[in-house]
């Protein structure tokens, strides 16, 4: 037994340690929000490289770099895995106070946590919401030469004879395209659970199918689909927006011009840990409002085709709780809800 | 010819200076890897993924995408170069594509001709190359336009042709080689269904909600697979380094090999297209054609010009065909092609029937950069003949431990996860395991990149149809594509059925 004299050794190393960073946290919360960033920062997207979490988290962070707002260095960390529910687990845990990690996400922080299969035990409860900086909407698309000339027409045949229309979408059932495929039909009084939904692997798939006939119908992002109108491939019978959008959609109705009363909001937003002091989230919340008007952001916007909409903290918090109860009331109708 | 317009704009992006030096990184490195026994196209690509994944960290995605692919490309065609030193010098194929070439380069190089063979191979592949991209560029195109008609129905009809290809030919054994396949299959159920969206053998276990990850399973069999065997077996490399004669072949060398050539690279390409044949069967139907067509067969195997000629044109031009079905279908053409589509993917870029519509950057880029890059290669192979010999000289116990460590970074680079480095080593131990006992490691890998996609084909096709497996019959491409499985699956067991009875006449 040589390794007897490495007992004492570990024991005071234990201790220093153990005072150092007890001393040190007193330190730390003595100082005024300026001095807050004390290390580089840490912005993460939940997936891999080339996703559209990816592609914000680059985004925000290139935009803070380049209007000085952060003082600190931010580094953008890709974290894949089980659609984000990998990445929630370990932030909800192990980060929970750590004011040094942030992430971006959107509806499916939501969906996540609601549905039943893939489930994520943690959910946005989990963080704090700090700000809303974009949004998009679904959008339901038929091709160019379809029989459907308006989104009435069509619930008229699903009310006939729901399994007479494929319907696709990008993604798995009980995410996002599924939902938004459903709503218009749900908040028409159909049973969500009697439609044909086909998923593809991603929008582009799904629009290849549509293209190729193989799909009557798909759900997909507005901001996707407009170059296929452009080149006069597909109509659009409908958009989620509560107001009609500009741009290529601007002669497309909303659900609500066509008599549903639904909307649905694909944003995208930043999170932190749930235990913030008062110091970091007022930082935080100075600064996202200074980005969300910022030219570098305004140009981002405009590089990715993504439209701006700031809501701060609260505003945000609240809006998640809308909408998390309006997706938990579809997937309960679809039997998908947890 | 609105290919050749799209080609120029190809050109404008290959010859991005960054462009070429990814094209001539992407060879060299490929070039090595081919050299070095072991590690085949297939682990090089599947290594160098997450490196080149940070290289091209800030680009924007589109050109971060080309960047890589036409790096990660290169080492595949690159590869298919340099597989051949090392079968010719050392009677060792670098990988199994390369496998025709010991049969008459090694007896080559035993004779003092060791740098014709070497030269005559490099002009092969050449030559190949470009003719296998020729045809790219002219029959991309209206095999794009069909494939915007491939419904479900048809990938899934593809999908099982290509299966059956695979597990045919993959090995000694069609059992094992079925066997393997199945395992494939199964790891790729693992995930939450993209169809149903009900998780299965995840556990509850967030890790596993996206399934196994591919590279993972990849890197693990092949990379880690060969090395477990070396150390586990203590095969220390034997046998000398022949003396490298004269590089230049002569002028009569040139002559045989020119109709070998170009009767290889044609057929290689034609059997490279067709998923799941790939480069190993296009290198043995070169040189059983050309022993077939030669006045005196009796010269193969006993250092004819040809047998290296053929073969070697053969498995470059089916690495160019099998780029077709990739970025035409999104259908993986041979094991290589299919780490590229995992490749492609982990870019956000769906390969498929629209990448030439949606990314012609990536497409035609890659296109026009491979033209750039069997340049390099050719440049590169007829000088540095003498210095790749070093690398097959590399003492083991240097080898090893920079394979294991590119192996975890690499890993570690895409998942960000310990759960994927204790799946790394068990793939690595099963992968050794498996290879000692003559399982074929590529099925297992083709299985789980075919598997989501036949099951889910499938069942969209059926949720499509409410249900009537009539679908498949009715459709005209996807009937033939299962006439031809069923063919595939059929035709050697009577060729077989066949045999002991001819024998038995004859012996009559």
């Amino acid at each position: 037994m040589k390794k007897w004299w490495m007992i004492p050794v570990v024991a005071v190393t234990a201790i220093a340690v153990t005072a150092c960073s007890g001393g040190s946290n007193p330190f730390a919360e003595g100082k005024d929000a300026s001095g807050y960033p004390e290390r580089p920062l840490t912005m993460v997207a939940p997936s891999g490289a080339g996703g559209g979490w990816d592609l914000t988290a680059r985004s925000i962070t290139k935009a803070l770099v380049a209007e000085k707002l952060v003082d600190q260095t931010i580094t953008v960390e890709n974290k894949p895995g089980g659609g984000g529910a990998v990445f929630m687990a370990e932030y909800a845990t192990k980060y929970k106070k750590d004011p040094y990690h942030f992430f971006v996400n959107s509806p499916p922080i939501l969906i996540n946590n609601l549905k039943k299969e893939g489930n994520s035990p943690y959910g946005y409860r989990d963080t704090t919401p700090l700000a809303q900086l974009t949004k998009d909407y679904g959008a339901l698309v038929v091709r160019k030469d379809s029989k459907y000339k308006d989104l009435s027409s069509l619930i008229r045949d699903l009310e006939k004879n729901p399994k007479g229309v494929t319907i696709a979408g990008g993604s798995a059932p009980g995410s996002m395209d599924h939902v938004v495929a459903v709503l218009p039909a749900y908040e028409s009084g159909l049973d969500p659970k009697k439609l044909k939904y086909v998923s593809y692997d991603g929008g582009g798939e799904a629009i290849a199918a549509l293209l190729g006939g193989n799909a009557d119908v798909i759900a997909t992002d507005a901001s996707s689909i407009g170059e296929y109108k452009k080149a006069r491939k597909v109509r659009v019978l409908g958009v989620t927006a509560p107001k009609r959008l500009s741009g290529e959609l601007k002669d497309v109705p909303t659900l609500k011009e066509e008599g549903i009363d639904a909307d649905f909001t694909i944003w995208r937003g930043v999170f932190g840990p749930k235990e913030m002091s008062p110091e970091a989230l007022q930082y935080w919340e100075e600064r996202l409002k200074k980005l969300s008007t910022s030219k570098a952001w305004q140009k981002e916007l405009k590089a990715n085709d993504w439209q701006g909409d700031y809501k701060n903290s609260k505003e945000f918090t609240a809006f998640l709780k809308e909408q998390e109860k309006q997706i938990s009331e579809i997937l309960d109708k679809m039997g998908m809800a947890k | 010819m609105e290919s050749l317009e799209y080609l120029m704009k190809g050109f404008q992006i290959a010859l991005q200076w960054q462009n070429i030096l990814f094209a001539f990184i992407g060879v060299f490195i490929g070039t090595c890897v081919g050299t070095l026994p072991g590690i085949g196209p297939i682990s090089g690509v599947a290594l160098l993924i997450p490196v080149t994944a940070t290289m091209t960290g800030g680009m924007p995605p589109e050109q971060a995408a080309a960047s890589s692919i036409i790096l990660l490309a290169g080492i595949y065609y690159g590869a298919m170069y340099g597989g051949s030193t090392t079968s010719i010098l050392l009677n060792t194929p670098g990988d199994s594509a390369a496998v025709v070439t010991t049969l008459d380069g090694y007896q080559m190089a035993k004779q003092g001709r060791a740098g014709q063979a070497l030269a005559i191979s490099a002009i092969a592949s050449f030559s190949a190359g470009i003719i296998s991209l020729i045809g790219m560029v002219l029959l991309s195109e209206p095999l794009s336009n069909l494939a915007l008609h491939f419904g479900p129905a048809e990938y899934f009809s593809l999908m099982l042709l290509g299966l059956c290809a695979v597990s045919g030919l993959a090995g000694k054994s069609m059992t094992k080689a079925l066997l393997m396949t199945v395992f494939g299959l199964l790891i790729g159920t693992i995930g939450v269904d993209n169809v149903s969206g009900i998780s299965r053998f995840t556990f509850d276990y967030p890790p596993l909600y996206q399934g196994v990850e591919f590279l993972t399973v990849a890197v693990g069999l092949f990379a880690l697979g060969e090395v477990f065997k070396t150390i586990l077996e203590r095969k220390d490399a034997e046998g000398k380094v022949a003396e490298v004669g004269t590089i230049l072949p002569t002028r009569q060398q040139l002559k045989q090999s020119a109709a070998p050539i170009g009767r290889g690279s044609v057929l290689g390409f034609l059997v490279g297209v067709l998923p799941g044949a790939g480069a190993t069967l296009a290198t043995f139907f070169a040189y059983i054609m050309e022993r077939k067509l030669h006045k005196d067969p009796d010269r193969f195997g006993k250092g004819a010009v040809e047998g290296v000629a053929g073969p070697e044109a053969a498995n470059n031009g089916a690495s160019g065909g099998a780029m077709i079905p990739m970025l035409t279908l999104g259908i993986p053409g041979s094991g290589t092609t299919a780490v590229l589509l995992g490749a492609l993917v982990m870019y956000n870029i769906q390969p498929g029937p629209l990448l030439f519509e949606e990314h012609p950057t990536v497409a035609w880029g890659l296109i026009a950069s491979m033209f750039i890059g069997n340049l390099f290669l050719l440049i590169l192979n007829l000088p540095l003949i003498r210095m790749f010999t070093k690398i097959v000289d590399t003492p083991i116990k240097y080898l090893i431990p920079c394979i294991i460590a590119i192996s975890i970074f690499g890993v570690y680079a895409v998942q960000v996860s310990t759960f994927d480095l204790f799946l790394l080593i068990g793939f690595g131990l099963l992968g050794y395991l498996l290879a000692r006992h003559d399982y074929p490691l590529a099925p297992v890998v083709l299985g789980v990149v075919l598997g989501p996609m036949i099951e889910n084909n499938m069942r969209r096709a059926l949720t499509g149809s409410n249900g009537d497996w009539l679908i498949f019959l009715q459709k005209p491409i996807s009937l033939t594509f299962l006439i031809a499985s069923l063919l595939l699956l059929v035709v050697p067991l009577l060729l077989q059925m066949r045999k002991p009875k001819q024998n038995a006449t004859e012996a009559m």
